[in-house]
């Protein structure tokens, strides 16, 4: 009761957060704007240049769900580091930790409130994917579970990284330094296979591999249909993604649980 | 006899400065104790460590030595969260809510929805005079009504301790006459209140017991009467002073203050014996004599040697 609580205030609160109003809708701009093309294109569409303006929409939809997917995972990690990190500026930290919470349930709450601000965006996102692949004259052929699973999982990740560093540094260090992550884990994700030895392992062992929680991995574009990958896959590749964003969870929670509580 | 409410047995409390690589000493060897059912003024100037000790024990920091139980428990323990009343200095609320709504929100907190709970708080409202403001969001609150809302909060799973860190800042002179008025009823109830106040005639009318400290050191604790009577002048009032006896009087070092039906002899301790028994002798008709009581603020800077307040 005392996490449900929590949980649903945190949720509440990011409901009214206007910063995440103002993004999200600059954001929701921004996709609106990307999506008038694909109209034009459809509409400029002929026998001849079926092919050609076939492969532009594809690109276009494949840009806007990776451009979806990149900012779920910075809003992702900034929800979480802001969840913890504005209670401790304001202060009200202290007149809940005054009641009789103990300092994990606090945590989970709010991690939890994260998680379902995640969730909205993720149906919200699905329901983008959906509407760009109509406007591109596609169909999901197939059942589109890896759209939602796959992306909270990775969001998951982002936000357990979050409160970590949330409740180990100071959150504006925090919070600087997980945009950082989450902006050059791509990076790393694309040259991996590349990099020598030494500097893969480090990364293999403390980054999160997003490319393999990516769910367009099992998605071929073209006939927008589900790449039939085998159960084991999905359950080994979420099953990672997991156990990383569990980890760092119970390490933010040990943290904390040694953290002073004071306003910052 | 019942175990305190609060222990603190030698506590220490250093902080680091992790860029500076600098310790500063926030308490050393703090001890004291809070009997349950009395009104104890936790006092000292800004800096002294009153903050620090009031959140090492509702567990918000750990302290680096020292024996801490709170109504019996470590700090900290749910046990004994569930049991106290605690408001921060600066209360901070969510903003977006209303007081109805914050109040429901940490009454769920405590683990317990009871049936009654629209009831328990539209009194707890009412106790702090904010029921008309139901349905007003805590943002447009005004300093005063934003304090009114963290007494009630305080006081909402009925607690045997309140740890109240300025309970009175921000009133007005009526709304700390009530916070008052409800403090002494809270202590007629037989709970512990554990308060910290920069407003020292306050603290004279409502506390049992006063701790002093200063620098993160105890000066003085104890029950606050005897304490303020241990001035070492008496007052001798008299119905009538003849002038060559006032000289007299004066001569041992002795104040004079004459009122229409009577006269106000103050005198070192000391002298009291040789004073009373000579203004008998001069024809002077001795009313009373009492010790003279400083007040708690004399002695308060002259414990801190007046560097805060």
């Amino acid at each position: 009761m005392k996490v449900r609580t929590i949980a649903l205030s945190t949720f509440g609160s990011f409901l009214r957060n206007k910063l995440i109003i103002l993004f999200c809708s600059l954001f929701a701009c921004l996709v609106l704007l990307m999506m008038t093309p694909l109209l034009a294109y459809k509409a400029m569409t002929t026998a001849s240049n079926m092919q050609q303006m076939q492969g532009i929409v594809v690109n276009e939809v494949v840009t806007v769900m990776s451009l979806m997917s990149g900012f779920g995972s910075l809003l992702a990690a900034w929800a979480a580091a802001d969840s913890v990190a504005s209670e401790m500026k304001s202060g009200t930290i202290l007149a809940v930790m005054a009641r009789p919470l103990r300092r994990w349930q606090f945590l989970a709450g709010k991690y939890i409130g994260v998680l379902m601000l995640m969730a909205v965006y993720v149906v919200i996102m699905l329901g983008a994917t959906l509407l760009l692949a109509w406007l591109g004259g596609q169909r999901f052929h197939a059942s589109i579970w890896t759209l939602l699973v796959y992306p909270m999982v990775r969001y998951a990740i982002w936000a357990a990284i979050a409160m970590f560093l949330v409740t180990w540094l100071h959150p504006i260090f925090a919070m600087g330094l997980v945009v950082i992550l989450a902006s050059l884990v791509p990076f790393f994700a694309s040259t991996f296979t590349k990099m020598p030895a030494w500097v893969r392992l480090p990364v293999h062992l403390f980054l999160p591999l997003t490319n393999v929680l990516s769910e367009q991995r099992f998605l071929t574009i073209t006939k927008a249909s589900l790449k039939p990958f085998p159960w084991v896959s999905h359950a080994t590749v979420l099953a990672y993604g997991l156990d990383y964003a569990l980890v760092w969870f119970l390490l933010a929670v040990f943290v904390f649980q040694y953290r002073s509580l004071s306003r910052d | 006899m019942a175990a305190p409410a609060i222990e603190f047995g030698d506590v220490i409390k250093v902080y680091q400065r992790r860029f500076k690589g600098t310790q500063v000493r926030a308490l050393s060897s703090v001890s004291f104790e809070v009997a349950q059912g009395e009104v104890c003024a936790f006092l000292g100037p800004n800096g002294a460590g009153k903050t620090t000790s009031m959140s090492i024990l509702m567990g918000f920091i750990y302290a680096d030595q020292g024996r801490i139980r709170v109504l019996g428990h470590p700090p900290g323990d749910v046990r004994a969260k569930a049991r106290i009343g605690f408001l921060p200095e600066n209360f901070a609320f969510y903003r977006y809510l209303n007081a109805e709504k914050l109040l429901h929100f940490h009454l769920r907190l405590t683990g317990r929805q009871p049936a009654t709970a629209c009831t328990l708080i539209a009194g707890l409202l009412a106790k702090v005079q904010l029921d008309g403001y139901k349905g007003l969001k805590i943002g447009k609150y005004s300093r005063g009504m934003v304090q009114r809302l963290g007494i009630a909060q305080a006081l909402l799973a009925n607690p045997d301790l309140l740890v109240l860190d300025e309970p009175t800042s921000g009133l007005d002179p009526a709304g700390r006459k009530e916070v008052r008025d409800l403090i002494l009823a809270l202590k007629a109830e037989g709970k512990t209140i554990f308060l910290s106040s920069h407003i020292l005639s306050e603290v004279e009318q409502i506390c049992d017991r006063v701790i002093i400290i200063d620098r993160g050191r105890l000066v003085r604790a104890g029950a606050l009467q005897p304490m303020l009577a241990e001035g070492n002048r008496v007052e001798i009032i008299v119905d009538q002073l003849s002038p060559e006896l006032e000289e007299s009087v004066k001569d041992r070092g002795a104040s004079v203050q004459r009122e229409p039906d009577r006269v106000r002899i103050a005198v070192d301790t000391v002298q009291k014996r040789a004073l009373a028994e000579m203004l008998w002798a001069g024809g002077s008709d001795v009313i009373s004599l009492m010790p003279v009581k400083s007040s708690l603020e004399e002695m308060f800077l002259k414990l801190v040697g007046g560097s805060g307040e």
